[in-house]
């Protein structure tokens, strides 16, 4: 998808066939017209460069580092070495807390952080061999989401949404669950250079779930009354400029707007959910609070079409940063296990996961040694990762670290990797999603990445 | 090849240096008469090889090529790369080309997608053995393949020209020679200019552009009602004399260098003092400072001399272009990334060249060499940046007391010591922390090694520092502070290979760009040489500089530049669409001294300015993107002039000069990446005066398509988003100046028809229709009527209704966009 700045190629076309002069200018008028229909959405659906097996994404971002060794990379070899200075002087190893345990039919080791996740194994592709560019929150945490540590670019949403559009005019196609400010901030799911349409847009629990969508005037019907009068001004003012596609996008947003703040409330109504699978995600009904509100109101919003959606679980303190004490993750590990488990068999039991691309990460994994006297410190050389779903192979593992999960000793992926294939999988090739901008082609992959063709169905 | 003789020198002695080291003088000769059966072996195995698997990254296509490596010459193997020659003849397992083909260094792989076959690998072992003998004669080693004196050819690196306007057939259409230029193309292509614009639609136009407010009902009638032969002159002066004006393109100017008032670190300090520099770019413009001496200021003004302490504190002030680059990380050790913002800012606004490419590699389409970057780069790291803060060195230090200099020299002090503490915390800190480490296996504190006694001490000394600098930090000097910079300790820097600060190249010294005629600065030259790059970028032989400002003051009048890509005139840009103009008026430009306000006028008198933005299909269809200025062109308002028009409609906008924000006192600051600082403060001034975050756009410019706080802003985009309709909708501001609005129009006028009259003139500027009287009086009954049924009091439904019609105008396409 080449990005033309001049948005005229339709235009151009309309040009040459009328070239010749055989369309009176009223109908040259028209079609100029109706052209500015067309430019008024640039949400409107679009196929990307081949058919993907995923239509939509939902990412699960794990703030502050979640340990591998801790969670999906079992290495026996630290619990016997626990205590031993790493290389015979450096800091020591550390032990892992949590007992790890074969999963699914595929067997592959998970640790008891994780039971729930673990019996889902047979539709994950778990990536241990992870690695990123930087060892500081904030910079990882671009990183993972934007292809850059050092300065904004646009987030992997923006550009999926850039590339696909999205299915439901009435909502976002970027939608980012986030209670608290992730590292970096709003940066994680800006959309930078790419048009703002593309921005990820921040869904709160409660009665205003995005900002200004709560109706402020002083009843409905009074608020139909104003936007039936802007409608009439605008259409006035329109007549005598018929052909700019700005003017009709403009109009079109209100219309858009108010079926937002129709349909929003809608998504977020779990009413009408049954016990059943209110129990699947482990929500109580009527909480806002957690991650198991958060993952079924992805399921909700994954149904009504919408492109990409994002739930970072905690915000940029409290989170999995454990220095001090790896007993910190248990918690935050209770908050997520079961509602993703319960997101994947969901998405499975509605068919809904052959399409749709369920993604977990955190921006970087911990050392093997303790930092502290009972955590660790930040580690990027390797963490683990996985992908569900979406034209992904289940159970299987890609990638394998040392015996102290201190270094990637088969099939690194690199972070460009990661994300080239998950446009991939999106029917993307990364190195042709470009746009164009300070005289550059720029991309979401920057220069680098390869698709890891290895966990490809 | 055009080279200044001491690079050619440098360059000669770094190959020398080179090539003795490894102590191959013998064989180098050899592969200077290669022998023949040596000829033979590299034209049957390694000729195709390098043809086939190298040459398309390192051949003479510069477009791709890597490394500053060529391979397609004997003199591109032998001078190599950035990483330094490509072998050394006889010693295959000391070149690094064989090394790359090995596979055997995980920097360094090449081919990078695939290794190349063994036997291919066994050729190239086996020819450099041989001393890679090489027939090949010709091509350019040096500059790494960049011929700066084909790249002078360039469009926008030829001097400026002085074009005479061309002979038109409509003599009397233009105005003046801005006219006569953008005549003669339309009459070459068979079109004829739009009409003009009215009068009402143009003073809107002209008071928006200078101001970023819309006109007065009154204003609107002086101009109508004004016959004199020159009414428009009168409008263009007194908005150009209107405090108001630097308010609108002082904001153009921060927009192109990324101005914002936290540091952009992973906690975004706040920078209290930056405030200090967005009020002399709105002074700057006001007083119409020359653009050449803006400049200079900015980029040197603590080095110029000055007759009056208030000339040296504004130059001071200036400074804080430099200041605001971007800041990053936690500690304080990635300054590197902070010169390299000001690099790309300092290319992007000032030169239109976007010179960061050059960081990790030559340009691969302009004729930014490696080295000059790392030139221009030595000026920078010479340079001492005020420092703001970060997580772990939390207090500011280097700001620039704005007092006589004894006493600076104290406060400059106090700011060092503030900051040296920190170290020296931070040191303990790491010991405490070792300490506990090593206990922690061991079971805890034991009494036998003095380590609980060494933890004792190190506690007390933490103790000790701490509170010695919460004393400090509590009674700061009450002095004025910028955030500035000064010249630091003076020295060359070395080339960054692929961008890596740890991996350092030969050492450049400091200089300018060879393209546009660069010297070095004198080798004794013992500043950091930003005086002479301030000389040098404002110098007569480098035509860029007022090429670039004079398109963007044309693109910010008739919303786009004659170059389209106005922050970037490289060869990946967009060629002008008005060549001779853009230099006509580049000329016009210098002869008026610089002048930004005669720009304005030259450009605002020209009858292409004053054209209407109809539609035509017929030229629709001809010229759809208006290359030609065939009309003018129709745009949105700005995010500011959304804000601000909304302010002033209501009545509401506090039109004083904005000053410091209200960020909490510095000794409170304890901002981490966990927990940044983050903050919006409401205010009734103008938009240009809001705080702006890097790490967090304020919501509403962020909405609105605001500049990029972290990066140069050429061009804002412009995105039409529901987001928006939801805030015209519902959002309390939009409701509060809508109420405004009502009570002020209510105040004004009790009948409704001239309520609704006067809303028009004040949003519209224009009276309103019969008709429009007649669907806002039919409105305002039916609202009254819905209101009736809500809960709001009956004695306040009549203003709620009006409110509710004030909300429908500023919501409407007419109230934001400009015709």
């Amino acid at each position: 998808m080449k990005h033309v700045d001049c948005g005229c190629t339709r235009r151009q076309m309309i040009r040459s066939l009328v070239s010749g002069s055989l369309l009176l200018p009223g109908i040259i008028s028209q079609l100029l017209a109706q052209e500015a229909r067309h430019a008024a959405n640039p949400l409107a659906p679009r196929a990307p460069h081949f058919p993907g097996k995923a239509k939509r994404v939902i990412f699960l971002f794990m703030t502050g580092g979640v340990s591998h060794m801790d969670s999906f990379d079992p290495k026996p070899r630290l619990i016997a070495d626990a205590g031993k200075p790493r290389n015979g002087r450096g800091a020591k190893y550390l032990a892992p807390l949590w007992e790890f345990k074969p999963g699914g039919k595929c067997g592959t080791e998970v640790s008891d952080l994780f039971p729930h996740i673990r019996e889902c194994m047979d539709d994950i592709c778990l990536i241990r061999s992870m690695r990123g560019d930087h060892n500081d929150h904030f910079q990882a945490t671009l990183g993972i989401h934007t292809g850059s540590v050092s300065v904004a670019r646009p987030s992997i949403g923006s550009w999926v949404s850039y590339g696909l559009g999205t299915e439901n005019q009435n909502l976002p196609s970027f939608v980012v669950l986030a209670p608290d400010l992730p590292y970096a901030g709003s940066q994680v799911w800006s959309a930078d250079f790419l048009p703002a349409v593309h921005q990820g847009t921040r869904v709160f629990p409660g009665d205003e779930p995005i900002p200004d969508l709560k109706r402020r005037s002083p009843s409905e019907k009074i608020q139909e009354l104003e936007l039936g009068l802007l409608d009439r001004f605008n259409r006035k003012h329109r007549q005598s400029r018929p052909t700019d596609a700005q003017l009709a996008a403009r109009i079109k947003t209100f219309e858009t707007a108010f079926g937002m703040q129709k349909e929003m409330p809608e998504v977020l109504d779990l009413s009408k959910e049954t016990d059943a699978t209110l129990k699947l995600y482990g929500l109580e009904r009527g909480s806002t609070k957690g991650f198991a509100w958060q993952c079924l109101i992805a399921r909700r919003m994954a149904e009504r079409g919408v492109r990409f959606i994002e739930l970072i679980d905690v915000g940029s303190h409290s989170n999995w940063d454990a220095h001090g004490d790896m007993k910190t993750h248990e918690p935050l590990a209770r908050n997520v296990d079961q509602p993703i488990a319960g997101l994947l068999k969901d998405l499975k039991s509605r068919g809904m996961l052959d399409d749709t691309l369920v993604v977990w990460t955190t921006e970087f994994g911990r050392t093997p040694t303790m930092d502290g006297t009972a955590g660790r410190g930040h580690f990027n050389p390797a963490f683990s990762s996985w992908l569900a779903g979406g034209g992904v192979k289940g159970g299987i593992v890609h990638g394998k670290t040392d015996e102290y999960a201190a270094s990637i000793v088969e099939n690194p992926v690199h972070v460009h990797d990661f994300h080239a294939t998950i446009l991939h999988l999106l029917g993307f090739d990364h190195e042709r999603l470009t746009f164009r901008h300070g005289g550059r082609d720029f991309r979401l992959t920057d220069v680098a990445g390869n698709v890891v063709k290895a966990v490809l169905a | 090849m055009h080279l200044c003789a001491p690079t050619l020198k440098r360059l000669a002695a770094v190959l020398a240096a080179a090539l003795c080291a490894s102590g191959f003088i013998a064989a180098a000769r050899a592969a200077a008469a290669p022998s023949r059966e040596g000829v033979e072996f590299f034209e049957k195995q390694i000729r195709p090889l390098l043809a086939e698997r190298c040459y398309e990254c390192h051949g003479a296509d510069s477009k791709k090529r890597k490394g500053g490596l060529r391979l397609d010459s004997r003199e591109g193997v032998l001078a190599g790369g950035h990483s330094g020659p490509a072998l050394v003849p006889g010693k295959p397992d000391s070149s690094l080309l064989i090394k790359a083909v090995r596979y055997s260094d995980d920097d360094l792989q090449m081919p990078p997608k695939h290794k190349l076959p063994d036997e291919a690998i066994a050729a190239l072992e086996q020819w450099v053995n041989m001393g890679a003998p090489d027939p090949r004669e010709g091509g350019a080693a040096a500059n790494y393949g960049i011929d700066i004196a084909e790249a002078r050819q360039f469009w926008s690196l030829r001097p400026v020209e002085d074009p005479p306007p061309p002979t038109v057939r409509n003599k009397r259409w233009a105005h003046n020679g801005i006219d006569r230029f953008i005549l003669a193309k339309l009459e070459a292509r068979n079109m004829a200019p739009a009409p003009d614009a009215t009068k009402r639609t143009l003073l809107r136009r002209a008071t928006f552009d200078l101001t970023g407010l819309p006109p007065t009902p009154e204003e609107m009638d002086a101009f109508l009602n004004d016959h004199s032969p020159n009414p428009f002159e009168k409008v263009v002066d007194r908005l150009l004399a209107s405090p108001h004006y630097g308010e609108r393109w002082g904001r153009h100017w921060l927009d192109v260098v990324r101005y914002a008032d936290t540091s952009g670190c992973n906690s975004d300090f706040p920078v209290a003092t930056a405030f200090r520099y967005r009020n002399y770019v709105i002074d700057s413009f006001n007083r119409d400072k020359p653009y050449d001496r803006f400049l200079r200021e900015q980029i040197a003004g603590d080095l110029l001399p000055s007759s009056s302490d208030e000339e040296r504190f504004e130059q001071i002030i200036a400074t804080g272009y430099l200041a605001i680059s971007r800041r990053f990380g936690s500690r304080a050790n990635e300054f590197h990334l902070t010169i390299e913002d000001t690099l790309d800012n300092l290319g992007k606004s000032v030169l239109g060249l976007s010179l960061a490419c050059a960081r990790c590699h030559d340009h691969k389409f302009d004729p930014v060499p490696m080295r000059d970057y790392y030139a221009l780069y030595g000026i920078f790291n010479s340079t001492r940046y005020a420092f703001p803060g970060t997580e772990i060195y939390r207090h500011a230090k280097d700001f620039i007391p704005l007092t006589s200099s004894e006493r600076a020299e104290e406060v400059l002090k106090y700011q060092s010591d503030l900051a040296a503490l920190d170290n020296e915390i931070e040191k303990l800190k790491e010991q405490r922390r070792a300490l506990e480490r090593a206990n922690a296996g061991s079971g805890g504190a034991d009494e036998s090694d003095g380590s609980r006694e060494k933890l004792a001490t190190i506690t007390a000394a933490l103790d000790a520092a701490q509170s010695k600098q919460k004393e400090l930090a509590d009674n700061p000097p009450d002095v004025e502070k910028a955030y500035a910079v000064a010249d630091g300790k003076t020295e060359d820097a070395k080339l960054h290979l692929r961008g890596d600060p740890r991996k350092p190249g030969e050492t450049v010294p400091r200089g300018f760009l060879q393209v546009l005629g660069s010297k070095s600065l004198p080798s004794d030259e013992s500043g950091s040489g930003r005086r002479q790059l301030a000389e040098w970028l404002t110098g007569a032989d480098n035509p860029l500089t007022a090429r670039v400002m004079v398109n963007r003051i044309w693109q910010h009048h008739f919303g786009r530049g004659i170059v389209r890509s106005s922050t970037d005139f490289g060869t990946r840009g967009d060629a002008p669409t008005h060549p001779e103009l853009l230099d006509y008026l580049a000329s016009r430009f210098v002869e008026s001294g610089w002048s930004i306000k005669a720009m304005h006028k030259l450009i605002m008198l020209s009858h292409a300015y004053q054209m209407s933005s109809a539609e035509y299909a017929k030229h629709a269809l001809a010229d759809p993107n208006n290359d030609s200025f065939w009309r003018f062109n129709r745009r949105r308002l700005d995010a500011e002039e959304i804000r601000d028009a909304m302010l002033a409609v209501s009545g509401a906008l506090d039109r004083t000069m904005g000053g410091a924000h209200p960020f909490p006192p510095e000794n409170t600051w304890r901002y981490t990446q966990h927990k940044p600082f983050v903050a919006v403060y409401e205010t009734d001034k103008r938009s240009i005066y809001l705080m702006q975050q890097r790490i967090k756009k304020h919501p509403f410019l962020e909405m609105f398509d605001g500049a990029d706080t972290n990066a140069t802003t050429g061009n804002r985009p412009v995105s039409t988003t529901p987001l928006q309709a939801l805030f015209m909708m519902n959002d309390p501001f939009a409701h509060q100046q809508a109420d405004r609005f009502a009570a002020r129009i209510a105040a004004e006028f009790g009948d409704e028809a001239k309520q609704i009259d006067y809303a028009c003139r004040l949003a519209f500027g224009r009276p309103a229709t019969r008709e429009e009287i007649q669907t806002g009086r039919a409105y305002l009954a039916e609202c009254r009527d819905a209101l009736s049924e809500t809960d709001v009091p009956t004695d306040a439904q009549p203003r709620a209704a009006l409110a509710s019609f004030c909300r429908v105008l500023l919501s409407s396409n007419e109230f934001v966009f400009l015709d």
